[in-house]
């Protein structure tokens, strides 16, 4: 595109979008709040994700053996968890290493462990198993109770499960509540750009007789979307970044031991997300009333 | 310049508005079209300028079947022939200059042409002194004038005129068409569609006569054609 031309289609967007007025201080609008909770949520869920990936790459579940169960029975159930799909690691702990790694945690007081050694061992065999995707733990948990030579499982259910399903709940609630907002945005930079397109129209009319190509005249409807969903992109993420500096500064002063990701880092993840995706609504909502409304 | 066969335009099952039209036009021509409301004038220059389609027969300009035309190569056809209407479509939001630089900005001119052709089309229907007025500050020939610079700015070959004069008294009809004349003399094809007869008669002319959509008549040096 050559900068002339560039020039002139910025131009007639910047007029048009002033020549509507409040129709597009209500797409920008409706963009901005739809991007700053989608914003929001990200803030929120970077934050949060942090402080459960810790809890997450722990959750594993411990396997204790049937104390009754033969050497046939064992060598089954090892081959069943090593071939199981959703099983990252399956590993072996036999009494005797449980014992000796209870004896390291209890450190000077490993003494109380005298005598439990060899055939008096109160401790079973067991195994670690991790599930590739920690959210998938209770379900492999139920699956494996199944199989033979388990004494009983142990996966922390009562933590893991609501703290799962919760995070799970949350981003569904944020989908849906945001593609409602996304629709809105798009229909109404939509209905703004064919009000231009009907104010327009004498001019477009001109336009072909004299001979403009069809993206000539297509274009400043597109720029004008374009500037509606760009504007409305950066509001958010200003609003976001002041408003995420002063949570910093607040939670460094009285909730010492969480800490929260730098401001310049989510902002910087605020800018790849949001400005395309501002963009992104806007020229869509365009190019749909361009489609539907502009007969070149 | 412009060679038309066997040309037909039909508007659903009933209206023929063009019915077996043929037509060679040569290169610096001057050529009216007369014939009653409804004849189809309108349709034929229409056609030319591929606003639609015909329903059968080809039109040739300047050596193409613009009925073939791509629809991405239309506008390129239309840099070509300029088109001036009864009813004037100025911008009126927009000086007369702005107007008539409006043709070469949305083709994308540079900025250096612009400049130099706007005042020079200005001077040859002159309204260099009004360059800086609205349209609605100007009289009816004035802006039909304003029109026929914006038309020809761009420099066409060809020149095509749905009914220029119809909404003007006869003293600026004259002037219009005189004007149209001398664009015709400069090197371009002009094509008048026309309702006015003493207008015709004037310039004595080649008259094409449409009825009912079949050409009925084609005289060079021609008079106003009526039948009835
Ligand atoms: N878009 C259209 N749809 C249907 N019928 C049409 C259309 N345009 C023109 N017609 C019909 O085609 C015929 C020719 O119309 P056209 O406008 O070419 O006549 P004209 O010679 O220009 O008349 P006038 O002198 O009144 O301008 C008329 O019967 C008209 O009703
Ligand atoms: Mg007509």
């Amino acid at each position: 595109m050559h900068i002339r031309s560039l020039l002139y289609f910025l131009g007639e967007a910047l007029k048009s979008i002033v020549r509507n007025g409040w129709m597009s201080i209500a797409s920008t609008g409706v963009v901005a709040i739809t991007l700053l909770i989608l914003g929001s949520f990200m803030v929120l869920s970077v934050n949060v994700n942090l402080v459960t990936q810790d809890i997450k790459e722990q959750v594993q579940i411990a396997l204790y053996i049937d104390e009754s169960a033969d050497e046939e029975t064992r060598a089954e159930l090892e081959r069943m968890l090593i071939r199981h799909p959703q099983l990252e690691q399956v590993r072996f702990v036999s009494k005797e290493d449980a014992l000796t790694r209870l004896k390291q945690q209890l450190g000077d007081r490993a003494y109380l462990l005298e005598g439990y050694e060899d055939l008096d061992n109160p401790l079973r065999d067991s195994y670690e198993l991790r599930t590739i995707i920690p959210e998938d733990i209770s379900d492999v948990a139920r699956e494996v109770s199944n199989y033979p030579g388990v004494g009983y499982l142990d996966y922390g259910s009562q933590v893991v499960d609501p703290l799962f399903q919760f995070t799970g709940l949350l981003r569904w609630i944020g989908l849906v509540f945001m593609a409602g907002l996304a629709v809105t945005a798009i229909f109404l930079i939509a209905h703004t750009i064919r009000l231009t397109v009907y104010i327009r129209r004498k001019e477009i009319m001109i336009m072909k007789y004299v001979g403009a190509t069809d993206w000539f005249i297509r274009w400043p409807f597109i720029f004008e979307g374009l500037i509606l969903g760009l504007s409305g992109a950066v509001i958010p993420i200003i609003i976001l970044f002041y408003s995420y500096q002063v949570a910093d500064v607040w939670m460094q002063s009285n909730i010492v031991f969480i800490a929260l990701i730098p401001p310049h880092e989510i902002i910087n993840e605020m800018v790849k997300i949001l400005i395309p995706l501002g963009i992104a609504l806007g020229v869509l909502g365009s190019f749909i009333s361009v489609r539907r409304f502009l007969k070149v | 310049m412009i060679e038309i066969n066997h040309l037909y335009k039909e508007y659903g099952k009933d209206v023929q508005a063009l019915n077996d039209i043929n037509l060679v036009i040569d290169r610096g021509e001057f050529v009216f079209i007369v014939g009653t409301s409804g004849a189809g004038k309108s349709t034929l220059l229409r056609m030319m300028i591929r606003e639609s389609l015909p329903t059968k027969g080809s039109i040739k300009i300047f050596g193409r079947d613009i009925t073939r035309l791509k629809n991405r190569e239309v506008p390129y056809l239309r840099r070509n022939i300029g088109v001036v209407f009864q009813d004037f479509r100025l911008l009126n939001d927009r000086n007369v200059y702005e107007n008539v630089a409006f043709t070469l900005r949305v083709i994308g001119s540079p900025t250096k042409e612009i400049r130099k052709r706007v005042p020079h089309a200005l001077e040859l229907v002159r309204l260099k002194d009004k360059a800086y007025k609205k349209p609605d500050q100007l009289s009816g020939g004035e802006q039909q004038r304003v029109c026929v610079a914006r038309a020809l700015v761009n420099r066409p070959a060809v020149l095509l005129a749905d009914e220029p004069t119809g909404n003007l008294d006869p003293g600026t009809s004259m002037e219009i068409m005189n004007l149209l004349h001398d664009i015709n003399i400069r090197g371009a094809t002009v094509i008048v569609a026309t309702h006015a007869k003493e207008v015709v008669d004037h310039f004595q002319k080649r008259v094409v006569v449409l009825e009912d959509g079949r050409l009925i008549s084609d005289q060079e040096r021609g008079v106003y054609f009526n039948a009835h």
